[in-house]
């Protein structure tokens, strides 16, 4: 059982798309952005260095999240998992990716009207919601990878 | 009794009722997702081959039933633990019944799902049905975590509103 539990993990790693996709999304939906305020700062020689909580701190993050959980709904949608299967993934993750969104619409609500708005709120509450999505969005990719592998057989 | 002993009694009886956010399993939640995907990366026969049996032996229901309602008593009181606020009574037992129900009606959802593949005349019907159960547990799981909180706080936000 080991024994083809390793050979198999061998076999997935070379095949992993979901692999590339998580570095797709943690590259272009958060890496690339932070790298653009660096480069901006440098070419306008500001004294301007951003951590990741404080570009995303009004949480963007959490748009992040539904943009995220959108694209997954999306390659459920094309699998070919039994409707049942298909419209339970779909319904949590739309609902999760709206409650990640629902940060930033919040946090835009608030300063817009001048309620009380936190930032350390809006950042905590975006960056769990987002990790949430991903870590769901992550294991739908791997789900959806194994079934096309069997379905192709 | 002293005035120390008296002011602490009533802070102690002013203590209001906890009030979770969704943000608040959001953590918990997103461990146990990468706990499963872990184990299916890294044992991807033995750990789907683990659920498959405890299925067929109709042991994986109770099993995941005991797991999500120790995790979210577990999170609920460590959240009124933390913001030193009291656990409510309708909110326990929202988490004690809800992932009964959920688990239980997506565990008939699943069995209509394989008898639909088997009688379906699909090729490799029955590897299928192993990824639809591993499928169908994780989202099982999740469900289970996340819908006593979504209630719990889809309540307080009505309450609040009509107070």
């Amino acid at each position: 059982m080991a024994s083809h539990d390793i050979s198999q993990l061998t076999a997935n790693w070379m095949a992993a798309k979901w692999a590339s996709w998580i570095c797709l999304y943690v590259i272009l939906g958060i890496a690339v952005p932070w790298a653009m305020t660096r480069a901006w700062a440098h070419q306008h020689q500001a004294v301007l260095k951003p951590t990741l909580k404080e570009l995303f701190k009004h949480g963007e993050l959490g748009l992040v999240g539904l943009m995220l959980a959108i694209s997954v709904i999306w390659d459920l949608q094309k699998s070919q998992y039994s409707s049942h299967t298909i419209a339970l993934g779909s319904v949590f993750l739309a609902m999760t990716g709206i409650m990640s969104g629902a940060v930033w619409i919040e946090s835009y609500c608030r300063r817009s009207t001048g309620i009380r708005f936190t930032p350390e709120r809006a950042w905590r509450d975006s960056r769990s919601l987002a990790f949430l999505v991903f870590s769901l969005a992550a294991m739908t990719e791997i789900l959806l990878d194994r079934f096309a592998k069997v379905a192709g057989q | 009794m002293s005035a120390s002993g008296a002011a602490a009694a009533l802070a102690k009886e002013a203590r209001h009722t906890v009030a979770m956010r969704l943000a608040d399993p959001a953590i918990m939640l997103a461990n146990v997702s990468l706990i499963f995907g872990v184990l299916l990366i890294v044992f991807p026969s033995s750990f789907p081959h683990l659920i498959l049996k405890n299925w067929q032996n109709a042991r994986l229901t109770p099993i995941l039933i005991l797991l999500t309602v120790a995790l979210n008593l577990g999170l609920y009181l460590r959240v009124a633990h933390r913001r030193a606020a009291k656990p409510g009574i309708m909110a326990s037992a929202c988490l004690g019944s809800v992932p009964v129900i959920v688990l239980a009606g997506l565990n008939l959802l699943l069995q209509r799902t394989i008898l639909q593949t088997f009688t379906g005349d699909i090729a490799n019907a029955s590897g299928r049905v192993n990824e639809e159960i591993l499928a169908h547990t994780y989202f099982t799981l999740i469900a289970g975590i996340f819908a006593p909180f979504l209630i719990i706080r889809l309540a307080q936000q009505i309450r609040k509103s009509d107070s």
